[in-house]
Order: C-alpha cells, then structure tokens, then sequence
C-alpha cells in the first residue's frame, strides 16, 4: 500500500476495544494462556500428587478463589459438579464396595463396604471435583476466538488456528441448521411427533441434509476464504490481541516448573521406594 | 484491466471444457454484464478471471488471463486477492465463521493481506459506508438477513480494495431494497475505478449497471457489445437476458 | 381454504412478528405474498402447516381450525417449498427425493410413481431422475424441491421465493406449474420480491409489513409504479 502510515483515530480504538470478547474482570483480562496454564498446572497437580491435602489445598487456596474473583464461582460449583456427577457416583460405588480391604463398615447383600474403599472413593472425588471445577472455570472466562488470537500471536499457524476457531463456531451454526431442515422435512410430511419407530426413520431424513450440505459447501468455501487472502504467507496485523505481560510470563514458568518439580519428586520417591506407588 | 485471451477450461475429470475460446477484455471503469442460460459457463469464466480455477481446483486452463497486463496463469489465489475479487451466490459458504462481528468479518480480507491495523480500519470502514450497512458493523456475521448478509460478502471484497469486482449474481437472493443499495454501492464502486464483471439474469440490473453485455451459450461468447443493443437484440426463449 | 383470524405470533424473545393479523384465500386461489424483509411473510406461512402455532388468534384450514393437528397431518393439505435446498435434500436420487414427501403422505405403488414422475417433468427434469441431486445445479435443486411438494397433491402449494436464479427456462418452468396446478384448482401462494414475476402471474398481491396487512389487491393497485 504505497500510502503514508495511517494511525487509528479514537473512535476506532473504541470500536476495536468492543469488538474483543467482553472481559468483565481482571481474571477474565488474563491472557488466555496464562488461564490455560493455571487450568493445566492445577489439574496436574491434582492427579498426580493425590491424597487429601494437595487438592483441597488447591480447591481453597487457588481454584475458588480465582472463580470468586472472576465472578463465576456458584457458575463453576453448578457445572463442574453436574459435569462430573454421573461419573463420581459409579467410581464412588465401585470403590467402596469393590476396594480390597480389612475394615469392612457396613454390608449390602454380598458386598461389603470397607473403610479403603471409602478412603479410596473420598480422594478420587476430590480430585474430580478440583479437576472438573479448573476445567470449568478456564471455559467459563476464556472466549475461543481469544485464545486463538493469541495462538496466532505465538507463532502457531494461522491454517490450524483457523480451523480450531472455525470447528468451535461451526456448532451453534449446525444448531441452526438443523431447525431449518427440521421444518423443511416437517413441511414434507415427516412425523416427528409419532412413534418411536416414525422418529427412528426420522434419522435419516434430519441428519442427512445438514451432513450433505455441509460436504458440499466444502469447495466454495474453501474457494471463498481463497479468495480473501487466507493463507497468504507473511506476517498478519489481526484487528485486536490478548495481552501479556512479563509477571504473568513468570507466573507460568513458576507454575509448570514446580508442576515439573512435583511430578519429578514423586517419580524419585516412588523409585527410592518412599511411596507405594500413586493410589 | 482484466483480459482474458483465447481461454479454455475444462474441470478436473469432465469430458469436454466448460467455457472455449473465450476472448474479453474489460478496461479500467469499464462493467461488463455476462448473461446466458445456467449452464452456459457464466460461473466458469468467473472462477477462471478470479484466478480459482485452475489454481484452487485444479482442471486443464489454455489460453491466457491477465491483470494489468501482466499474466497471472502462476499466480496462487490468495496472491491474486487483491486484483480480481469475487463474489459468489451464496452469502453462507461466503462467511469465514471464524469473526463475532460483521466488522472483523469484513476486515478479514484486509487483515489476511498483511496490512496494518489502521489501514485495515480505514479500508473497513470505507467499504461498509459504500454498501450502506455501518449500523451492522457490530452485530454478529451469522445473525443477518439474507439481504444483508450478502451486502456484507460484498463489502468484505470490497475492502481489499481489488482492481476488478466479479460478482456472480449477486442480487439472485435479494429483495427490492437490497437490490438497489447493492446498484447503488456497485456504481459508486466504478465511479472510484474499479472495473466489475458481473453475471447476471436480470435485465434491469443490467440495463443500469452495464456498459457492456457479453452473451454465453455453451461455452462460447456468441455475443458482446454495447448494452442497449444487447437487451434490444434479446430472445428470451434460448435463455438469453429477459 | 385458509383462514387467519386476529393471528398474532411473539418470538420466544418477545419480538413481535404477527401482529392481529387477518387474511382469507379461497380455495383454488392464485396469490402473491411480498414485503420488506422482517415483514412477517415467511413466519406467516408456516401458521398454515402448524410448524409455528399464534400466540393470539386462529388459523383455519378448510373450515377447522389448525389448533390441535399435527404438523404431518397438516402437511397434506398444506405443502410449502422453502427457500434453502440444502436444508432438506438428502436422497441419493431425484426420484427418491421426489417421492420422499409423496410417501410420507401415503401414496404408494403405481400412484407413488405417476406421482413423482409427473412432478419431475412439470419442473423439466424428467431426464435427471436418476442423477444425484448434488450433481444438478443451484437452480435445478430448487425445482427438485418444487417437484418434491407437487408430488405429495396437497391441495394447497406454498412456495418461499420460487424465481431467484432461474433462468429463461426455469422460469418458463415454474410459470408452467402454477398453471397447471391452477387448473386442477388448487391453491397457490408464493412468496416473492420478483416484480415482474408478480405482475405476470398473479391477480392478488398481498403486502405485508411489521406483521399486518399493509395492501391487498391487484398488481397495478397495490405494487408502486
């Protein structure tokens, strides 16, 4: 562009500032990768150090309170345990009946509830729970479209950003699709308010258009984004980017390396015969 | 501006070629309207002169096509998006669906060329005040009527500021109103120099925009000159303009 | 045949988009339905086969009202063609997908097929029965969705913008089916924003706008000059 260097007038660093995902609190502004450390890092942690003390101690002393300031905890709470319910309360029966152990508490039937089996249950609950909650709560404050904008600013390729960004956007579209082929079938005479057997044949009729049709907008859209530069090699200005500073730079390092540290320390006492192996 | 010189086409894995020997030339502000049935090639041309085909989907191209004066046989698609821009039928497969707004949407282009923040505004900004949609700048690319959506698709070509707009019916899907603000952008888009090649049925669509009408049957141009002879000579029953 | 009595219709967010609105088409009817995009035209229509329920008002189907029915019973009075063909072909020819609707409203056998058979070459594509129907053009898959209702009889035929893409001959097609079917005395309604395709072939032009009946009545009463 042989023109001289425009600069952005004020109006259009309001507008750019509003076209960013809202970020409502100081946690929501922390760049996506710092978010997604601490998710990973808490996680990690909670796996494989185990016991009781390490996840609760992250439950209270990073999980909840990051969620609290980001104005999400009863959010968090709902989800996570939602989430993790169904498979907290069949890892929870078969531990406690099932658990080889010597305390037996109580008897149903055949099987006996024992005191290793409870203790087992109670850790591998907590652990979930914290789990579920990180997971939950880097979802909750971080918009797709931000992280990755910040991939692209790390150097990750914008063909593969791209099709991360596009497959999360892809699915509140097929939503919509579907209810568009639903009442083009409707208006055809599908029965989707009969028997079982009428909904069954149902299959068919509803998926198939949006599975074809999206096959077959494959090439034009392809051909469009082609048309629009996409995949240009060289270096892209994106309207707006996650920022970063350098105290957050360290608080990532700090967390992935006592992660590392932990994990390595673990494996040495595992080796030394310290510890029975993780439970 | 845009020539295309002796060009034949054949997709990849078809018979026989889609469009043959196909000579035209359109010039600096020049807007050229291509009329004929729905298999007569129309499509085809436009894909060749945006440089698509054979790039992106392969198949067998003779002759020449040139920008400017200079060939673009080798040139990638995306190296080309800056020249020849075009929009296709359908607003749908034309989202990226990866932006929240129909500003990012429409500066996706732009941004995609490497260009700077501000430049990439300001060519935004321009495009959506042509085609009279600033008031959707901020609403989300998938939540808009057909209408707009297309309003959008142009603009988002719009923006990379190209030499020559192909547009490949583009009022097919759109109502009166819309109709006459996509005229209305498309002839202030000419009066700023830009060339467009335009396929297109209708014929007062046509009749506005076109300084010239060029006639596919089969493949082959079997008529091109100026509008008002073109519409007057007409035959409506071998698909020609009606 | 269709009756719409004081229908009015709120989206799920509050947006009115019938407003009291009151229509009567006789059977064997040929209308045009037009208006600003918003108007209320395709939100209308899909009263007529239950797909939308009012929020106030009725709507009557050849004398009883639609409140209970089904919207697969409703379907065979009521046939609309909408305007995306990729949200409804699915069949791996166009004779399957023809006969898709026309099975679904109990035809079988020999009726089945003069059925379809019929439908394909009242929209000129009697030669591609057995093509795919991803293998036709954009203008072609939105006839094959025209044949797939004319197929099913219904009555009444409702078809959202039949003329966008079409050429000569497409054109001259659909101008073919609604004579067709006006001669048998059906009912037809379509929407549209196409002028000329109005004026041509239609007596009654019905506007809508913001969810009321804004003019109703000849092309040359109701389109501005």
């Amino acid at each position: 562009m042989a023109q001289a260097q425009r600069s952005l007038a004020p109006e259009d660093v309001e507008l750019l500032a509003r076209l960013a995902p809202a970020a409502p609190t100081a946690y929501h502004r922390l760049n996506p990768l710092t978010k997604a450390t601490a998710a990973a890092g808490v996680t990690l942690a909670a796996i494989v150090l185990g016991g009781y003390v390490v996840p609760v101690a992250l439950l209270i002393g990073v999980v909840l309170p990051s969620a609290a300031a980001a104005g999400v905890l009863r959010r968090v709470a709902r989800l996570s345990l939602a989430a993790s319910a169904p498979i907290l309360v069949s890892v929870v029966l078969v531990s406690v009946f099932t658990r080889a152990g010597t305390t037996v508490l109580f008897e149903i039937g055949p099987f006996d509830a024992t005191l290793e089996g409870v203790d087992f249950a109670a850790r591998i609950t907590l652990r979930l729970v914290v789990v579920a909650m990180a997971l939950v709560l880097f979802g909750l404050t971080t918009d797709p479209r931000s992280l990755v904008a910040d991939l692209e600013r790390r150097g990750v390729a914008p063909r593969l950003t791209f099709a991360i960004a596009a497959a999360l956007e892809a699915v509140p579209a097929m939503v919509e699709r579907t209810r568009a082929v639903a009442a083009a079938q409707r208006a055809r005479g599908l029965d989707t308010e009969g028997s079982v057997g009428a909904r069954l044949r149902g299959i068919r009729p509803l998926a198939g258009p949006v599975v074809l049709s999206a096959f077959a907008e494959v090439e034009e859209r392809s051909l469009a984004l082609e048309a629009r530069g996409f995949g240009r090699p060289g270096h892209r200005e994106p309207l707006w980017t996650p920022t970063d500073s350098p105290g957050q730079r360290a608080a990532r390092w700090f967390v992935v390396a006592g992660v590392a540290a932990a994990l390595a320390a673990v494996l040495v006492a595992q080796a030394a015969g310290v510890l029975a192996g993780l439970p | 501006m845009l020539e295309l010189r002796g060009v034949s086409y054949r997709y990849p894995g078809a018979a026989r070629p889609s469009i043959e020997g196909i000579s035209l030339a359109i010039a600096s502000g020049e807007v050229v309207g291509l009329t004929g049935a729905n298999d007569a090639g129309k499509s085809t041309l436009c894909l060749v002169a945006a440089g698509l085909a054979p790039a992106s989907i392969g198949g067998e191209l003779t002759g020449d096509v040139l920008v400017d004066g200079a060939s673009v046989r080798a040139l990638r698609p995306n190296e080309l998006a800056g020249h020849a821009g075009i929009v296709f039928q359908d607003p749908g497969t034309q989202r990226s669906g990866v932006t929240g707004s129909v500003f990012e949407e429409v500066a996706f282009g732009p941004v995609n060329l490497g260009w700077p923040v501000a430049e990439s505004v300001a060519a935004t900004r321009q495009a959506l005040r042509a085609l009279g949609i600033e008031d959707l700048a901020e609403r989300h690319p998938a939540r808009l009527s057909g209408g707009q959506a297309h309003l959008v698709a142009i603009a988002s070509i719009l923006a990379m500021r190209p030499g020559v707009l192909i547009l490949d019916e583009p009022t097919a899907q759109l109502d009166p109103e819309a109709t006459g603000q996509v005229i209305g952008a498309l002839k202030a888009i000419v009066a700023g120099g830009t060339s467009i090649l335009i396929a297109e049925h209708r014929t007062d669509v046509l009749a506005i925009l076109c300084t010239r009408v060029a006639t596919l049957k089969g493949g082959r141009v079997v008529a091109d000159g100026p509008t008002v002879r073109m519409l007057a000579d007409a035959a409506p029953a071998d698909g020609a303009p009606q | 045949m269709i009756r719409c009595d004081g229908v009015t219709f709120d989206y799920p967010d509050g947006t009115r988009a019938l407003d009291a609105l009151d229509l009567e088409i006789g059977a064997g009817e040929r209308l045009a339905i037009t208006g600003r995009n918003g108007s209320g035209k395709s939100t209308l229509v899909r009263h007529w086969n239950g797909l939308l329920r009012p929020s106030g008002g009725r709507v009557f189907l050849d004398g009883s009202p639609t409140d209970r029915r089904r919207v697969a019973e409703l379907a065979r009075t009521v046939g609309i063609v909408f305007q995306d063909p990729g949200a409804q072909l699915f069949e791996r020819t166009c004779r399957a997908e023809v006969a898709f609707g026309a099975r679904n409203v109990g035809l079988r056998g020999p009726a089945l097929d003069a059925a379809v058979e019929e439908a394909l070459a009242a929209v000129g594509l009697a030669n591609a029965a057995g093509s795919n129907p991803y293998d036709l053009g954009l203008a072609q898959r939105k006839l094959l969705t025209i044949a797939s209702v004319l197929a099913m009889r219904t009555p009444v035929v409702v078809i959202d913008e039949p003329t966008p893409g079409q050429d000569a001959r497409g054109l001259g097609h659909i101008r073919s089916v609604l004579a067709n079917l006006v001669a048998e005395g059906r009912t037809v309604v379509a929407i549209s924003h196409d002028r000329r395709f109005m004026t041509e072939s239609f007596d009654r032009i019905v506007v809508l706008d913001a969810g009321r009946v804004l003019a109703d009545g000849t092309p040359a009463e109701v389109l501005r000059p």
